[in-house]
């Protein structure tokens, strides 16, 4: 009897809880629609914020910035992530203390003092020997930086988790490295690489104060944008860009759910 | 194969370092305040010179320096200050000075523009124009405002409805003073300490709402956020343009105890990637009717004496000309180095702390 | 002789090439991060030593000022500011971190008793959310919170707040910001640990003590702990240095230590002193890392704590 009040009562408040943190984006996605330029007060149904979003060129060179930046960043880190996590699982048995304190490190750094970091050293370089301009180049070796211990990490977990005596088993299987990486390695971890990449896009994405930091005058992604426009006091067409940004997200989930279903099929 | 591999990690990773945004030759990049440019002026400069403008905008002056600081310096063209950043600017390297036989349209500005107190001889500065900053408010909730700060700082005049200060802290300061009676471009520490004094009581009043930026600040009064603040003379009448019926009940005053008056200039910076360009750009925004349409677009009155005859109406009157009376108490904001800046820092860090 | 130096050159020539493997596959990244990270944290720490020049950047020579500065010393004799942000820092990550412990809880248990088949789903409502940008996120309560909206007027009629003020801007939309853009990171390993209860002791737990609650706090929270742990660290050091949160929903009486130091920087102020702002916070994350892994090691769990 106790245990069904309990029950119910969980159910209730995890309703509220989603309740809680679906409510301030499905605001944005109202108010998108508004069609006057108040953030208390729905007015009625209209495109004409979506309007003036086409059309923009500089929402559309942010959100292409947006994407250079976190695909080649990803991609970078994916090869160099994979390459250490490889290393700390083949060399585990020696001492790499060092090694987890230098990767732990801008997992465990407060993004301001990493974003401030970077733009005092860039700068600095900058001025001494022209190279590091602020841009897209700087803000990609940030992105890097602070996306190779997740794929380090999870790569590394990876190879822990497979038989030992499989890697025997490719040795006698495939006479040269090169194609025991290709035939043996890299197919066997590609879950790992699958998700690694993929976290490592969602972290560029998601990321606004190292990017905020290091951008350059040509370089300004989304998020940057949407603050410059929310600092600005200009609110209606926050809300649509965000609400395609939302929209893009709530895709997303969709497919790595159907995704993995599949999966477990 | 190997050759092959290396070289293009070796120009990948060059085009890193070297940045992928290298200016090139044909584009002018400019640095304004947000809402500030109009957009058939650039469409104009770039099919006559047949480049292209890339714009970046800033909302206040401390964000504009902190870009140049943070690697700008070589990034942007021109950057578009206001006259007490000017001296700091120039005393820091950051800008060049301007090559006025590349500028014949420099003698279009009137003559008290010509040499401004913070640019003698004009050495690098060229106006590009020039406003008051005021306190806007709704008329609504405020049928009998005073022409005074203390509709900001009296919570006897307004008790309960929230209110924005500036998110630049020496136009708050400077505010505060004029309210005290200290006249609004006082620089005396004892002046400065009380009205620091004054801005913690009044951002820790339970009405206050933050500090914002003069461009924002109307967004917010014309979505009921806020009912009073700080703001550009010209912004207010460029929004009330934009949606007269919101913005009908909000009002534009210059306080009777002095407020600031302020004259914004282009400027090249010190590493200009394109200063030929920028001094083109500046000699086109200089031109009698392009200087014109500037203001036309932008309701901010015009240093420029060519462009007079092609003025909108609108720009001969109050609040873009202020009356005879208003113009006596309006104050440059004073410019600081040193010591002086070093305390203003440190009372403004304490404001926005406490 | 030869023979006996065949065996150890072997040897040799193996480690050799383990060595060099070893450096193929780590040297890329450490190096990467050691010249883009280290080396700006080194340079970052070394500005904290050197004096502001007139202009906010900094000078030669070192000195120690920026630290005095921070600790509130200047030319106004002392004053309190920096210790406000400092202990608004700490109560709003105390506050936060509290109150997302109180709601993760819950929320992990009660996935963890569902279905297996709609655990996945359940998991990724929770974690969607924080796809969006925290900028978006935090845009979201701005309008949620602003003056004359349903929330804020509910509140207004309960007298809560002040009339014509919205919930937005104050310190409570900053607690309720940081609240909800850390929600996931401690449901996620609170989850992990539930899923792994072993029941057969909760059932022992049950009949042994009476009252649920002992059985509760004997048998279940110390299996949890290591989840709750790895949560605490996931969301007490990011929200510590917060930035973006109370710079948009704090209106000016939030300011926490991220933006003082940020503030430094991008208001191009004092570039030394936002440096020795910066150490402050690296120690404070330092000590909290620590203080955790030993409350961890204490508690038995220390093993699974992530950090």
């Amino acid at each position: 009897m106790r245990k069904r009040t309990l029950k119910r009562s969980l159910t209730g408040f995890w309703w509220f809880t989603l309740a809680f943190l679906y409510l301030p984006l499905a605001v944005v996605a109202l108010f998108s629609f508004n069609a006057s330029n108040s953030a208390a007060r729905f007015t009625g149904f209209s495109w004409r914020w979506y309007e003036r979003l086409l059309g923009n060129e500089e929402i559309l060179s942010a959100f292409a910035n947006s994407m250079v930046l976190a695909i080649v960043s990803s991609v970078i880190a994916l090869v160099v992530g994979c390459l250490i996590g490889y290393g700390m699982y083949r060399h585990r048995h020696r001492k790499l203390g060092w090694l987890i304190v230098l990767i732990y490190l801008p997992i465990v750094l407060p993004d301001i003092v990493f974003g401030i970091s970077e733009m005092a050293f860039f700068v600095q370089v900058h001025r001494l020997t022209g190279f590091l301009q602020p841009g897209l180049g700087t803000m990609i070796i940030a992105h890097v930086t602070f996306q190779i211990p997740f794929v380090a990490l999870i790569v590394y977990s990876r190879f822990v988790g497979l038989d030992p005596t499989l890697f025997e088993a490719a040795k006698d299987l495939y006479a040269t490295p090169t194609k025991r990486v290709i035939h043996f390695m890299l197919p066997t971890i590609k879950p790992a690489l699958i998700s690694a990449f993929f976290l490592s896009f969602t972290l560029s994405v998601d990321d606004f104060v190292i990017s905020f930091f290091t951008a350059g005058p040509e370089s300004a992604t989304l998020p940057i944008y949407i603050w410059g426009a929310i600092k600005k006091g200009v609110s209606p067409e926050i809300n649509a860009i965000a609400t395609l940004m939302i929209a893009a997200v709530a895709i997303v989930a969709v497919i790595s759910l159907i995704f993995s279903r599949r999966r477990q099929a | 194969m190997t050759i092959n591999k290396s070289a293009l990690a070796l120009s990948i990773g060059a085009a890193l370092l070297a940045g992928s945004a290298q200016a090139q030759e044909n584009k002018l990049y400019l640095f304004n305040w947000t809402e500030y440019m109009d957009p058939e002026i650039i469409e104009a400069f770039e099919a006559k010179h047949d480049v292209e403008v890339v714009q970046n905008y800033f909302n206040s002056l401390p964000e504009m320096l902190s870009k140049l600081q943070a690697g700008g310096v070589s990034q942007y063209d021109i950057i578009v200050p206001s006259n007490y950043y000017v001296p700091r600017l120039i005393k820091t390297g950051l800008v060049q000075p301007l090559d006025k036989s590349k500028i014949p349209n420099f003698d279009n500005l009137m003559d008290q523009f010509k040499d401004p107190i913070f640019d003698p001889g004009a050495e690098y500065t060229a106006a590009y124009q020039w406003g008051t900053t005021g306190l806007v408010y709704n008329s609504e909730t405020f049928p009998n405002a005073p022409k005074s700060w203390s509709l900001l700082f009296d919570p006897e005049v307004n008790p309960e409805h929230p209110f924005a200060l500036m998110g630049d802290g020496q136009v708050n300061l400077g505010g505060a003073c004029a309210y005290l009676g200290h006249g609004y471009d006082c620089t005396d520490p004892e002046g400065w300490k009380e009205a620091a004094r004054l801005l913690i009581e009044t951002k820790n009043r339970e009405t206050f709402s933050g500090f914002s930026d003069g461009t924002p600040q109307l967004q917010q009064l014309a979505r009921g956020v806020t009912h009073a603040g700080l703001t550009y003379n010209g912004d207010y009448l460029y929004f009330k343009e934009e949606d007269p019926e919101t913005f009908a009940s909000l009002q534009f005053m210059i306080p009777d105890e002095g407020a600031e008056m302020w004259v914004d200039s282009m400027m090249i910076t010190a590493e200009a990637p394109n200063p030929d360009l920028a001094h083109q750009f500046i000699d086109f925004i200089l031109d009698a009717e392009v200087g014109a349409q500037l203001s036309n677009f932008n309701y901010y009155a015009s240093p420029n004496a060519a462009a007079e005859p092609y003025l909108d109406e609108v720009l001969t009157q109050p609040p873009v000309q202020p009356s005879e009376a208003d113009m006596e108490r309006l104050r440059f904001t004073p410019s600081l180095e040193g010591e002086s800046l070093q305390v203003f820092q440190q009372l403004w860090s304490e404001v926005q702390s406490r | 002789m030869s023979y006996a130096g065949v065996i150890p050159s072997a040897r040799s020539r193996a480690m050799v090439r383990e060595s060099r493997h070893l450096l193929l596959t780590v040297a890329p990244g450490a190096i990467w991060i050691i010249i883009f990270l280290v080396l700006p944290s080194a340079y970052l720490m070394g500005v904290a030593f050197m004096t502001n020049g007139p202009y906010g950047l900094p000078e030669m020579p070192l000195s120690l000022g920026s630290f005095e500065r921070l600790a509130g010393f200047g030319f106004l004799g002392w004053s309190p500011g920096n210790l406000y942000t400092l202990l608004r820092s700490l109560w709003q990550t105390l506050v936060s971190t509290g109150l997302v412990v109180l709601v993760a809880y819950p929320i992990a248990y009660y996935i963890s008793t569902c279905r297996e088949k709609w655990r996945p789903i359940m998991l990724l409502l929770v974690v969607v959310p924080s796809w969006t940008n925290q900028v978006i996120r935090t845009f979201g309560w701005m309008n949620l919170l602003a003056p004359g909206t349903p929330l804020s007027s509910l509140a207004e009629g309960l007298g809560l707040i002040a009339p014509n003020m919205g919930l937005y801007p104050s310190n409570f939309a900053v607690t309720l910001g940081l609240v909800y853009n850390f929600l996931p990171f401690m449901v996620l390993p609170l989850y992990a640990a539930f899923e792994k209860l072993d029941t057969a002791q909760v059932e022992a737990a049950q009949d042994l003590y009476a009252s649920p609650v002992r059985a509760f706090w004997h048998a279940v929270f110390p299996q949890t702990l290591p989840g709750l742990l790895a949560g605490v660290v996931l969301v007490a050091i990011p929200a510590f240095g917060m930035y973006v949160i109370p710079e948009l929903l704090g209106g000016g009486k939030g300011m926490m230590l991220g933006n003082l130091v940020a503030s430094q920087f991008s208001g191009g102020a004092n570039w030394p002193l936002g440096a020795a702002g910066a150490i402050l916070m690296l120690i404070a994350t330092f000590i909290g890392l620590y203080a955790m892994r030993r409350i961890g090691k204490r508690l038995g769990g220390g093993e699974e704590v992530v950090i």
